[in-house]
């Protein structure tokens, strides 16, 4: 479905993204694990549009997302939850949902969505009207993830969902993931925790420093050298 | 010092509710520009002005009743804001550059309403200037009590607006998180235009309701920068209501100093109000 070739990304003259290439499959849930700093939310958000590349290819069930302005990413069924939540904090939780659904072809199912997102995370039901940023971590984690989900993606971007969150919360965050994965949605999976990331893919991709490293099935990511030496032993033995 | 008489009092009161509703109007696109598009458009006063020159030529020598030129301003300043907004957009100024840029544009229309109208005074002498409606002891002249009532209609619809319409929550979004909300479609660079059309737009209708009321001089426009900064700042960017609510409180301040002390006071009042309300006032920005 989604097919990057060679991207390469610049944060004005400092490169942060060399020759990256990358596909995930439909309804394939792939995580992009490496250490801090190793560009893996630069690549996310160049996925979604937020950052333009220098250059490369990227094209999505053989659309080309390099030509579109960041505003018609979405169109292609690209949803991102952003890393630090980034919720519009001095609006309500429903409103933020309502942002999610802005595409048109969102937004004629929108309570139906408003519904399921309900459903999957209970405890944003009761704050519905609440301003977003009177929510705990957690609670602000699950109205990102949701936002996402009211535009109906078909591959989900989720940068750093667990950052922050109690290990309760963070449980509660994976299982959501492996729903909306068994739904049939395609996600893309930035972690800070490798192991847990590397336990619920299907495929796994290393960065280090802008490159990719390492890639292939979860299992054999978790085995790879490179991974080790990246975390220097961070990762379980 | 002699304490005035009830009724001069309340008279102030209310011809400082009336020219803070004028505070008010300026300071609405003024907020809208600077809170949702971190443009601080000091422009935004020589079109006001502009469009007051404009409305003088049609009233007072073209013979329209100076309500009608809203026909004509509303669309043409419209565009105007959005063809000044296109082209600060070329160049991705920082709000600071946004406010020298705009400073420069507001010397470009001073010299050209001054090339084309010169530095005379200017008053518009139509219809409504002489009617004056008397409410008690109250006397309420007609065109402030229009400034008031467009002022007041404009900022609650706009408000209302907002807060729930697809289009303001879309504006209110990219104001928190452009990057973000452009992720989930929403189109930057068009609802920045649309905003400073409306921004523009309400240059316009300020310029009128400054033709009914006021001498025009091309330098005045400076005379009303600060003040209406004040509402603004006191109000919230990108409020809506906020420049109409501190405006009245400016103006209200205003007045009944000039009536209880002298006139001279009344910009030490209103600018120490503003300085002890940003003091003490939490967590706003």
């Amino acid at each position: 479905m989604l097919e990057v070739r060679g991207l390469c990304v610049r944060y004005g003259a400092a490169p942060a993204l060399w020759n990256v290439s990358l596909t995930i499959g439909d309804g394939e849930l792939v995580s992009l694990v490496g250490p801090n700093g190793a560009g893996k939310t630069t690549l996310v958000n160049a996925i979604a549009g937020v950052h333009k590349p220098a250059s490369g290819q990227m094209t999505i069930d053989g659309r080309d997302l390099m030509a579109l302005p960041a505003h018609r990413f979405c169109e292609s069924g690209i949803a991102l939850v952003p890393e630090g939540r980034r919720l519009f904090a001095r609006m309500s939780v429903r409103e933020n949902l309502e942002i999610g659904a802005y595409r048109v072809a969102a937004r004629i199912e929108r309570e139906a969505a408003i519904e399921g997102v309900c459903a999957l995370f209970p405890a944003v039901r009761d704050k519905l009207d609440h301003p977003a940023a009177s929510l705990s971590g957690g609670q602000q984690q699950m109205v990102a993830i949701g936002r996402a989900l009211m535009a109906k993606p078909r591959l989900l971007l989720l940068d750093e969902p667990s950052l922050g969150l109690s290990p309760l919360m963070v449980h509660a965050m994976f299982g959501a993931i492996r729903d909306v994965h068994a739904a049939g949605t395609a996600v893309l999976l930035v972690e800070q925790n490798v192991a847990m990331a590397l336990d619920i893919a299907d495929r796994a991709y290393l960065l280090e420093e802008g490159r990719i490293v390492a890639k292939g099935a979860a299992s054999d990511v978790r085995d790879h050298p490179d991974l080790r030496r990246a975390y220097l032993g961070a990762t379980e033995q | 010092m002699t304490l005035p008489s009830a009724t001069l009092l309340a008279q102030s009161a209310l011809s400082g509710i009336f020219i803070g509703s004028l505070y008010g109007l300026l300071g609405l696109g003024l907020s809208l520009s600077w809170g949702l598009l971190h443009v601080i458009n000091l422009a935004h006063f020589a079109f006001a002005f502009l469009a007051a020159y404009l409305c003088y030529q049609l009233a007072s020598v073209g013979g329209v009743d100076p309500l009608l030129t809203l026909v004509l301003i509303v669309p043409l300043f419209a565009a105007l804001g959005i063809a000044v907004q296109w082209l600060l957009a070329r160049f991705s100024l920082s709000p600071l550059n946004s406010l020298l840029a705009t400073f420069g544009l507001t010397a470009i229309v001073e010299a050209g309403i001054q090339g084309y109208w010169t530095a005379d005074f200017r008053k518009l002498e139509s219809v409504y200037a002489g009617e004056k409606l008397r409410i008690g002891g109250l006397f309420v002249p007609i065109p402030e009590l229009i400034t008031l009532a467009l002022a007041v209609a404009l900022s609650f619809g706009i408000y209302a607006a907002m807060r729930h319409t697809r289009l303001g929550r879309a504006l209110r979004a990219l104001a928190e998180d452009a990057p973000i909300a452009a992720a989930f479609g929403i189109n930057a660079q068009a609802h920045a235009l649309a905003i400073a059309g409306v921004s523009g737009a309400l240059a316009g209708i300020a310029g009128v309701c400054l033709a009914l009321s006021f001498t025009l001089t091309p330098s005045s426009i400076y005379a009303w920068v600060g003040v209406v900064f004040a509402a603004v700042m006191l109000g919230g960017l990108g409020s809506a209501l906020g420049p109409l609510f501190a405006g009245a409180a400016i103006g209200v301040s205003e007045a009944v100093t000039m009536a209880v002390a002298s006139p001279s006071w009344a910009p030490i009042v209103s600018f120490t109000l503003l300085i002890a309300l940003l003091l003490l006032r939490p967590g706003r920005t």
